[in-house]
Formats: structure tokens, C-alpha cells, sequence
């Protein structure tokens, strides 16, 4: 049978191969998120722009949410598994309560809780980077990342998404000091680790923000941090670059 | 990966301080993910204060390092002068245009004063030649996003000679940390009106 | 994969490569030499596509024959053999048909009296290293120069490093490279060794 398609009023009427269509599930919506776990505080923030390719489908489109128990959330890639995987862990620490008089879900339960959710589809998995940002049980800050099945570890800090490789040096030199050392020791000496004010910490992240919008194209118009204490979740917003 | 210009990484990083420039690269010289040497220079003098910094396919390093010793030392010999950075960047441009279509797979960037106005001078390069002219800095290499991230946020303009060399060290250091093909030492070229001061960095191994 | 390692000490270089030629599933052959001489002071041993090599390696030995006899027996430098070598290479890399040939130099330079190995790949691509390898050989050797190597060993020492490294090939490889053959570059010129 013929390959060639010949354009012409009767174009139907040829007859070519079958054409094989493959659906495929998955985009990327662009878009990237950030954690900073302080001493007893602890920061999550995502810009607001929503993609798909070069279009801009929102300027405001929350990437991070409260999702109860002084829990936050994102999972930042293809935003309906991003959707989906929110909805499913808030719909969980529901039945959670449900089961147990209320009570209240601990951060690292929550975190093995969702390498659960994660790693039930291990073959055909949720395509996001997922973070998590809270208190422990001894009321210090903690960020929890994870790989699109579940693979997962508490850090100190930890940057996902499009800009990822844009931040996550910066954050390694500005949160956690690393090649900095005190003068005079030749570089024997390690500037030792300290936690920073959350002042400082929400500094650092626009400055990040800033900086990933500046070179990303899939980085920019708004800028939201959700801000963990021990009196809950507080949420700031500020703009970033719209071009 | 079979992407000719990360099959032996490398970084390299460029900034314009107060009446000063520097340029710097990594050590690093790999096949794949065997680390081969840690002593791959990939910043090259051309100039009395003209750099050349140049990433990617490690063949095509040498090849051009050693072109443009050739092209620079015959200027030299017409003109009984050593050559400008801005005429050096057309010169590494129009070089690399020649070769078109089977272009070399590096990612250069260039680094300099001029010579009688002492005026810093940068700009990149992509493979072909187009050239990318900064007022601030210029990156290159397998840790470029890294690189972008971190002089996008180290950065401020008129640095002095000793806080450029500071800033470009933090962000070089810090970006090739986390590229795998990148890193085993870093050098640094600092470029004033009355001298060039080269500082070795000692970093991770891995 | 065929083996070849080398490793530079204070008087000398030492080149190892393994004796066994193999195509598909058969050894051809228990007693390859993948080397051959350049000048006197100067030994290029090879892997890579079977013809190619030994092709692109006379090749080379010619061409830096002909060159001591047009220069009056001054022998190029193990730095300008290494320089030919890459940029052949580079050249052949761009070709239509490439050869595809790695290439350790050992060398050893009479002017400065100082040992070189230079590590060449098919792509042109050219590093001066304290000791090297090619293949698979260089995942298993590398760790062991990185831990056991000091850059002013005897030749003894060299040769007990070497040791380590052939019984490791010997322990991890999944087929017989039937041994090495062992070359030393020094002052003396160029000598093969008894090496089991």
C-alpha cells in the first residue's frame, strides 16, 4: 500500500497506512517551589505562573497549599498529578481524623503517609516533585522532599521544579554555608552551621525567586510564601517579574 | 549521553568588576562519568589582557586553544601589538562561523581589558559564534543553569578587584558542586590595569 | 575490552597492556603486543576497533620515523609525539570514516629527564596524567592509582602498583586477557620486562 498522501479534492478518498496515535498523559506546567526549615519555623513558596509551553495559561494560579494539621504542601511538575496528589493526601488526613477522634497528623507520619500515596503508582507515577514543610513533634522546622515515587528525605532546605538547578546552589552556599570558611584559617576551618531569622529566610527565597524568574522563562509573575510557626500557617504574597 | 559538548564537562564563568574583570573555570576533565584529569585548564590567555575561556568537547578545547594561538600570534606579528578583547571576540566569532555547518562543540566566553582605555570587556558565544555581549556576567559549560542561579544572585556591579574575586569563586564553587561533570579544582583570573592575578581554588573531589 | 594502563614514576614510564586479541566471543590470539615503538625514547600502545588500530599506529610509528631521519636523528619530544598523535586524531575525528583508536604515550623526555604519559582518546582528546588507563580497565585501575600512586616511586614500586592493578583486572574482568606485557621508557630507552 502507498505511504504518499496525494493532496487534491480527493484526498479522502486515497488510502494510506493506518496512522498509530499514542496519547500521551503527561505536560509540564512549569512553575517552581521551594522549602527552608528555620529552628522553629518553617518556609514553603511557589510562583504563581501556570504554563504550558510558551503560553501562559495564569499569572495566579497557587502552587502551594494548607493542608491542615500545620502542614503544608506542593507538589510542582504536571499540575493535575500535582492536583490530584494534594487532594487525595488532604482527603486522607480526613479520614484520618475520622478514625482517630481527631487527632492530629505528625509531620513525619504525613511524610511516610505520601511516599505511600507516591509509590502506589510506581508505574505510572505522579510527574511532580513534592515537598512538604512543617514543625516536628519537637517543634522545629522540617522540609521533607520527594521524587516522583516516593523516594523521600528531611532536609534543610530544598528547591524543586523548572528553576531547580538555578536555586539549589544558592541555598546550599546561603542556608546551609557550604564553601564558606572563616578567614584566616586558610580554608580549614568550616563557617559553621547556624538557623536563620525568618526575616532572613524570606529575604533569601525572593531573592531566589528573583534570580529564577531573571534566567526561566517558566518562573515570574507573583511570588507566595507559606509560612509555618507554631500559631499556624500565614501566607505572603509579592510580585516577581511578568515579561 | 552521546551530546558531544557534555561527554567531558566543564564550567567556566566570567564577571566585570570596577575597572576590573575576572574569568574562571573547573579543573575537571572526564570521560562520561569517569573523572580522567583534574588538571584541564579551560581558561587561556591571549592578550596582554585578553581570555579566552572555553567549555564543552574537550578535543575541540585543544583544536581552538591551539587555532587561536596560531591567529593571535600572527596578529601580533602584523601589528606589532597584542590583541584586544573586543577584536579577539570577532575573531574567536568569525572563527567559529567558518565552521558552520560542522561546528565545534565548545562554549566559549571572553575576558579582558582594553588595552588603552582599561575598560572591562565580556561576551559569549554560542557554537557557531553568535556572539552574546554582558554587561555583568557570562556563563558557559555543563553547570550553566547552576551558574546562572547563582551569578544572578551573587552579583552586584562595580566590585572591586578582591570582592569580584569572592563573588565569582562563591559562584563557580557552589554551581559546580552540583553538576556531576563539573568540579575536581577551579581556577581564577583576575584582570586589573597593572596586573593579572591567577589564584588556584582548592575544592571537593567528588 | 583490551587492556592498557600506564603510569608514570621518577625515572620512568611503565606501560602495561594485555596479550589476548578477542573478536566477538573467541581469543585469537594469547601474545598481542598492542604497542609499538616510535623513537627511542617514545612508545605508543593502543586499543580500540580491530584494523583501525594497528593501521592508525604504524601509521604514526612511520611518520615519526621519517621525522628523526629528515631531522638528523633529533628525536621529537614525548610532548610533540603526543601533540601528532591528538592531532590526527582530531582530524580523523571529523572525517567520513574515523578511526577509532585510544592511545597511551609513554614517554620519556632526555632534554628535561622526565617521564611522560600522555592519554589520548579516539575523539582528540589530549591530557598529560601521573598514571592512566583506557576501557573498562581504567574503572577498575583508577581507584587503585588514586589510593596506592606517589609521584616519586621507584620503578620497583611502579611495577608492585602495576601488580595490584593486573590482579584486580585478573579478579573482576569476565574474560582471560591471557596477561600483560610490561614496557619501561627511561633514560635507557625503551625495554620490555618479565611480568606475569
Amino acid at each position: 500500500m502507498s505511504r504518499t498522501t496525494v493532496a487534491s479534492e480527493y484526498s479522502a478518498e486515497i488510502q494510506s497506512t493506518p496512522i498509530e496515535h499514542r496519547f500521551n498523559p503527561y505536560s509540564d506546567n512549569g512553575g517552581t517551589v521551594l522549602g527552608i526549615a528555620g529552628k522553629d519555623f518553617a518556609v514553603l513558596a511557589g510562583d504563581t505562573r501556570h504554563v504550558t509551553g510558551y503560553n501562559i495559561n495564569s499569572r495566579y494560579e497557587p502552587r502551594v497549599f494548607d493542608v491542615g494539621d500545620n502542614i503544608v504542601m506542593t507538589a510542582n511538575g504536571f499540575a493535575a498529578d500535582g492536583k490530584a496528589l494534594i487532594d487525595r493526601f488532604k482527603n486522607q488526613i480526613k479520614w484520618y481524623k475520622f478514625n482517630n477522634g481527631g487527632k492530629k497528623l505528625e509531620m513525619q507520619s504525613a511524610a511516610r503517609y505520601i511516599q505511600q500515596l507516591l509509590y502506589g503508582k510506581r508505574f505510572f507515577p505522579y510527574y511532580v516533585s513534592t515537598l512538604i514543610a512543617g514543625l516536628d513533634e519537637e517543634g522545629r522546622g522540617a522540609v521533607y522532599s520527594y521524587d516522583p515515587v516516593g523516594s523521600y528525605e528531611r532536609e534543610q532546605c530544598r528547591a524543586g521544579g523548572a528553576a531547580a538547578s538555578l536555586i539549589m546552589p544558592f541555598l546550599d552556599n546561603q542556608v546551609n554555608f557550604k564553601n564558606q570558611f572563616i578567614p584566616g584559617t586558610d580554608g580549614k576551618e568550616k563557617r559553621p552551621f547556624e538557623y536563620l531569622s525568618l526575616q532572613e529566610v524570606i529575604e533569601l527565597v525572593k531573592d531566589a525567586f528573583n534570580s529564577a524568574a531573571e534566567r526561566h522563562i517558566h518562573v515570574g509573575d507573583g511570588l507566595e510564601i507559606l509560612i509555618v510557626t507554631k500559631d499556624g500557617v500565614r501566607t505572603e504574597y509579592s510580585p516577581l517579574k511578568r515579561d | 549521553m552521546s551530546d558531544p559538548s557534555s561527554i567531558n564537562g566543564g564550567a567556566a564563568v566570567a564577571m566585570v568588576g570596577k575597572d576590573c574583570v575576572a574569568i574562571a573555570s573547573d579543573l575537571r576533565l572526564g570521560n562520561q562519568s569517569l573523572g580522567v584529569s583534574n588538571n584541564f585548564e579551560k581558561v587561556f590567555q591571549f592578550g596582554d589582557k585578553t581570555f579566552l575561556g572555553l567549555t564543552g568537547l574537550a578535543s575541540d578545547v585543544t583544536t581552538l586553544s591551539q587555532v587561536f594561538r596560531l591567529k593571535t600570534n600572527l596578529y601580533k606579528l602584523r601589528e606589532e601589538r597584542s590583541i584586544e578583547p573586543q577584536t579577539f571576540a570577532n575573531l574567536v566569532s568569525s572563527t567559529l562561523y567558518e565552521k558552520r555547518f560542522g561546528p565545534y562543540f565548545i562554549g566559549p566566553i571572553v575576558a579582558g581589558l582594553d588595552s588603552k582605555t582599561d575598560k572591562p570587556f565580556i561576551c559569549g558565544f554560542d557554537l557557531i559564534g553568535c556572539i552574546d555581549f554582558a554587561k555583568d556576567f557570562i556563563v558557559s559549560g555543563t553547570a550553566s543553569d547552576q551558574l546562572y542561579g547563582m551569578c544572578e544572585s551573587l552579583y552586584e556591579p562595580n566590585l572591586e578587584p578582591e570582592d569580584l574575586f569572592e563573588t565569582i569563586s562563591q559562584a563557580l564553587l557552589n554551581a559546580v558542586d552540583r553538576d556531576a561533570l563539573s568540579g575536581w579544582g577551579c581556577v581564577v583570573y583576575v584582570i586589573t590595569k597593572d596586573r593579572v592575578v591567577k589564584r588556584v581554588l582548592r575544592t571537593r573531589q567528588d | 575490552m583490551d587492556i592498557i594502563i600506564g603510569l608514570t614514576v621518577k625515572e620512568g614510564t611503565i606501560i602495561a597492556t594485555s596479550k589476548a586479541a578477542t573478536r566477538g566471543i573467541s581469543i585469537l590470539k594469547d601474545n598481542d603486543d598492542k604497542t609499538r615503538q616510535l623513537n627511542s625514547h617514545n612508545l605508543i600502545a593502543y586499543t580500540g576497533e580491530s584494523g583501525d588500530t594497528v593501521q592508525f599506529a604504524e601509521y604514526i610509528q612511520a611518520n615519526i620515523q621519517l621525522s628523526t631521519m629528515r631531522e638528523n636523528e633529533i628525536e621529537l619530544s614525548p610532548k610533540a609525539v603526543a601533540s601528532f598523535v591528538r592531532n590526527q586524531l582530531a582530524t580523523s575525528i571529523r572525517s567520513r570514516k574515523p578511526y577509532q583508536v585510544n592511545a597511551l604515550i609513554g614517554g620519556y623526555d632526555t632534554k628535561t629527564q622526565k617521564p611522560s604519559l600522555s592519554w589520548v582518546d579516539y575523539l582528540g582528546t589530549y591530557v598529560e596524567l601521573p598514571y592512566g588507563a583506557h576501557g573498562y580497565s581504567a574503572f577498575y585501575c583508577t581507584s587503585l592509582f588514586d589510593k596506592h600512586y606517589r609521584k616519586d616511586m621507584t620503578i620497583d614500586e611502579g611495577l608492585k602498583l602495576l601488580q595490584m592493578c593486573v590482579d584486580e583486572l585478573n579478579r573482576r574482568m569476565p574474560i582471560d586477557f591471557k596477561g600483560v606485557y610490561v614496557k619501561i621508557v627511561d633514560a635507557e630507552g625503551i625495554r620490555q620486562i618479565d611480568f606475569n
